[in-house]
């Protein structure tokens, strides 16, 4: 059986090892491999099910999936309030309490997350850790979690407290298997990025917007007697007026986005992409003033009195005087197809899936798929996963899990079924990641410097012992899928070993287990010990 | 970086485990401690985070038009505690005065970053990163103050930041420590032997099995759960009568203390106070910004109040990513602005001083027609505490790409 499951596998793997064929590992360790870069990690019985259906031919089913067709996921998001809530929503409640707050005169100190905010904001981290430990579709999530950290936007960042859920849902995970000029445009138009980067202020040098038009008129409107401009909010409103460029968003669209620090822009081509993108703004929500507000719906809006209409040069490329909305797509569209980018961008996804220190011929697969495939993100990664980089011995088992990794796989590691209780996302934050708090624009970063120190390490000790013990609220836990209660050690540690740790239990860490179990008064209490240890052990922090 | 680490280990370790002495920590520093002693000098970095309001901290009263631009939120003359005729206090600073007095307490107005940027999270970034001019920079400059003066005897409790996490400005390849909370720093069971048994469990699996930096953060680790066993800084009760103010900065002031009493090598301690983002209603000599400078002033009073004598080796210091608006806005706050005002007291701090050019508030001499201009670079001030304080010798390489002799120097310390 064993020798059959194995060749399954070949024969998938076989035709696409060029050119030298590389040796592959057996059918479960590969299924185990790849179950931890293009999933969570895996669940009990899951590498058995993938090692039996032949890995390639899972991940490539992976990639058909549709989102609808997981039931249960879709019941676990209906526990999920923060996704009924559209932005104007969000506005409306957080303008009411605030409100409130003034009127209590209650002036706390304020912190990116105050109560409704707060509350709504760790909802909302939990949903990324209760879809990443429940949904079939592993490589969707994993997805959605790199790109959400690519185009990173900040929940403490002004308006994005009310923009950020409908940017997770809108913009990024319809799009995260898409095409990559696709993401891009919709992360440009997005109010969420729009405001997180500023562009949304950024207008083309002296030009006048409408509001500051009304209020030149307002000596006249004055003289009859139509004082609705108090001076002292004139002049306040003035000083939050924008009065020309910003270049945040250009900059990070070039160095971050797309073409990376080294991709070969200048500051002019900087400059001229933020002119080439005055205009691209935001409808503020209703209700964020705090008044009445029978203004549209916020969202994307392209205001005409900002851009800037004179000819610009970026990258070489000519831009003629008298452009509008449509310059900037094209040059979203140049951009999201640049050799630069197409590097850059396959090279981080490499260092994500591969090795911190992406390995040439993998970023060269995953580019080559890009120029053919016209930046189809499924095509890419079938090519990733097909390369020879990804399958080899060296890459195997040396990346460090990030915060949200370790703690989502060893959720699933033990059955365990999250739920809307902001436990486990809580614990994301403590370990060092909290999701959507990352306030510069780099994201969270992919290398295991970034992660492991040595706070961290034992933050994520006492993780693994409270998650096995049943400590933690907030997930349901199944210890009998992983070993069943026996009184023999060593087949508790098989078991363990070959449903957590893939069965790269170190003989170091199987003697260490079997010695304090010794000590352990039940099975039971053996049992949660050594799954505590196990997944705190150094085997279970990488991937 | 392995082969030091791999060094510290075995010799801390070693001195540690067999520390039944009351002096091996003391005998640890002076086997690991090179050309210098363990713990003789502390520097604490207090991050204002939110952007303090470095006007009503300390108030220009000299100036007419800070008083015509705050109609409503200006401190009074009557109710502020002068410092030179020029300069004062806030009343919430009160518990500073004695401080100021004394000699030990200096003031740095004016100071920020050189990079216009408004955003707290940009400012912030900057000024953790220490390269103002570039966003590329992976490590902080403390972490790289660490990696560039190694003679500094090594000791998992060189860098140590309170809270959760390590902050940007630690961030990067030497050594640190983010301890939430000393007392509960390790693994948490619900006995002392459980306890004792875990960490042996933990210890022993990553001993076994753990490779490169896993390894040796894990060893760092162990090596501070064992050091912080032996020295429990938590039993060193504040002394002197300080009382630290309930609240997070106090907790942590308080810690930071104990760290330093229980010499344990404690260099460069960090410590976040937030709630500094007065937009709306931040009030006079009462309100909310009164409210957080008096938890400031307290917490500062208490911690020198607690290491008494032991502050000739101790200097804090207190950042913020920018200052606020000259003019009040039309919600009895302030906006986001650019230069702000620092501390700096403690060790041989040449205090009773305002340092730094005072640009005024001219409308002429504002930056951007709007907020208090920037004369002092906060790199030349953070590397003039470096070199000042713990004696750096490439405060170059802390801060890449400044040049500290652009500017004048603050003269903050020596005679």
């Amino acid at each position: 059986m064993k020798s059959l499951v194995l060749a399954t596998t070949l024969a998938a793997v076989a035709p696409t090892l060029q050119p030298a064929p590389v040796p592959a590992p057996a059918a479960r360790d590969s299924a185990y491999h790849l179950l931890n870069r293009f999933g969570f990690g895996s669940t009990p019985g899951l590498v058995d099910q993938v090692a039996t259906y032949g890995v390639l031919r899972w991940f490539d089913r992976q990639l058909d999936l549709r989102p609808a067709s997981d039931a249960a996921l879709r019941d676990l998001e209906r526990s999920f309030e923060v996704l009924e809530l559209s932005p104007d929503d969000l506005a409306r409640q957080f303008a009411a309490e605030r409100r409130t707050r003034l009127a209590a005169r209650d002036s706390q100190p304020t912190g990116p997350m105050l109560g409704r905010r707060r509350a709504l904001g760790a909802e909302l981290q939990q949903l990324a850790v209760a879809r990443a430990g429940t949904a079939e579709n592993q490589v969707l999530e994993v997805m959605a979690d790199f790109w959400t950290n690519h185009f990173n936007v900040f929940y403490g960042k002004s308006l994005d407290r009310i923009y950020l859920p409908d940017y997770i849902e809108s913009t990024i995970r319809p799009l995260a298997l898409g095409r990559f000029s696709d993401l891009l445009i919709a992360t440009a138009k997005s109010p969420a990025m729009l405001v997180y980067l500023d562009n949304a202020q950024s207008i083309a040098p002296g030009s006048v917007p409408p509001f500051e038009r009304r209020v030149r008129q307002e000596p006249r409107r004055r003289r009859r007697g139509l004082d609705r401009f108090p001076d002292s909010a004139m002049a306040t409103l003035r000083a939050r007026m924008p009065t020309g460029l910003n270049e945040n968003y250009a900059r990070e669209l070039l160095e971050l986005h797309t073409m990376g620090v080294d991709g070969g822009y200048t500051q002019q081509d900087v400059v001229n992409v933020a002119r080439i993108l005055t205009g691209w703004s935001i409808r503020r929500p209703l209700g964020e003033s705090g008044g009445p507000d029978r203004r549209a719906a916020g969202g994307y809006r392209f205001n005409e009195w900002a851009h800037d209409r004179g000819r610009k040069i970026v990258l070489g490329a000519e831009f003629p005087a008298g452009g509008g909305e449509d310059e900037g797509l094209r040059l979203l569209t140049m951009l999201a197809s640049h050799a630069a980018t197409m590097h850059f961008v396959s090279a981080k996804l490499c260092a994500r899936f591969v090795n911190d220190v992406p390995p040439d011929g993998c970023v060269d697969a995953a580019v080559a798929a890009w120029r053919h495939s016209g930046g189809d993100v499924r095509s890419i990664l079938r090519a990733l996963v097909r390369s020879a980089e990804f399958w080899a011995p060296a890459n195997i088992g040396t990346k460090v899990k990030t915060p949200f990794e370790f703690v989502v796989s060893a959720v699933r590691a033990l059955g365990g079924i999250p739920s809307s209780n902001p436990a486990l996302a809580l614990a994301v934050g403590r370990l060092g990641q909290p999701l959507y708090l990352q306030s510069a624009p780099t994201g969270y970063p992919e290398t295991q410097a970034d992660w492991v120190n040595s706070g961290a390490l034992l933050a994520r000790m006492n993780f693994a012992v409270a998650l096995a013990a049943g400590r933690l609220p907030g997930v349901a836990i199944d210890l009998d899928r992983v070993a069943p209660p026996t009184s023999d050690p060593e087949t508790l540690i098989r078991s363990i070993d070959r449903e957590i740790l893939g069965g790269r239990m170190n003989p170091n860490t199987h003697a260490v287990i079997l010695r304090e179990i010794g000590s352990e008064g039940s099975p039971a209490g053996a049992r949660a010990l050594a799954i505590g240890l196990a997944l705190g052990a150094p085997e279970f922090q990488r991937q | 970086m392995i082969t030091r680490r791999a060094f510290v280990r075995a010799g801390s370790l070693a001195l540690v485990s067999f520390g039944l002495d009351p002096l091996f920590l003391d005998r640890a520093a002076y086997a690991l401690g090179g050309r210098r002693v363990a713990g003789s000098r502390t520097l604490v970095c207090l991050f204002q985070r939110g952007a303090v309001d470095g006007l009503s901290m300390v108030i220009p009263h000299a100036d007419p038009r800070y008083y015509r631009e705050r109609p409503r939120i200006a401190i009074p003359r009557t109710a502020l505690i002068d410092l030179d005729g020029g300069f004062g206090f806030h009343p919430a600073l009160a518990p500073l005065e004695p401080l100021w007095s004394s000699g030990t307490l200096a003031v740095v107005h004016a100071v920020g970053s050189p990079n216009p940027t408004r955003s707290h999270f940009n400012a912030q970034d900057f000024m953790e990163s220490g390269t103002p001019e570039s966003k590329a920079t992976r490590d902080g400059w403390a972490n790289r103050y660490c990696q560039h003066h190694r003679e500094h005897a090594e000791t998992p409790f060189r860098a140590v930041a309170f809270g959760p996490e390590l902050p940007r400005a630690l961030a990067g390849s030497a050594p640190s420590l983010a301890i939430d909370d000393l007392r509960t720093f390790g693994l948490r069971t619900r006995s002392p032997s459980a306890n004792d048994r875990l960490t042996r469990a933990f210890e022993d699996l990553y001993q076994g099995s753990a490779t490169g930096l896993m390894s040796s953060s894990s060893a760092e680790a162990f090596d501070a759960i064992r050091m912080l066993r032996e020295a429990n800084p938590s039993r060193l009760n504040p002394e002197h009568g300080a009382e630290y103010p309930r609240g997070r900065l106090g907790a942590s002031l308080m810690q930071v203390a104990q760290l330093i009493k229980a010499k344990v090598g404690l260099e460069l301690a960090f410590v976040d106070v937030g709630g500094w983002d007065t937009h709306v209603n931040q009030g006079t000599d009462d309100g909310q910004l009164a409210r957080r400078l008096g938890e400031l002033g307290q917490a500062l009073r208490a911690f020198t109040s607690d290491l008494g004598e032991r502050m000739a080796d101790v200097v804090v210091l207190t950042m913020s990513e920018f200052g606020r608006t000259v003019r009040e806005n039309g919600t009895g706050g302030t906006d986001h602005g650019h230069g702000t005002a620092m501390l700096v007291l403690g060790g041989n701090v040449k205090g009773r001083q305002v340092a730094g050019e005072w640009p005024g508030l001219d409308s002429s001499a504002l930056w951007e027609g709007r907020d208090l201009a920037v004369t002092t670079d906060f790199r030349a001030l953070f590397g003039e505490v470096l070199t000042g304080h713990l004696g750096a010798k490439h405060p170059d390489l802390v801060f890449p790409g400044f040049d500290p002799s652009q500017g004048a120097s603050l003269n903050l310390f020596g005679s």
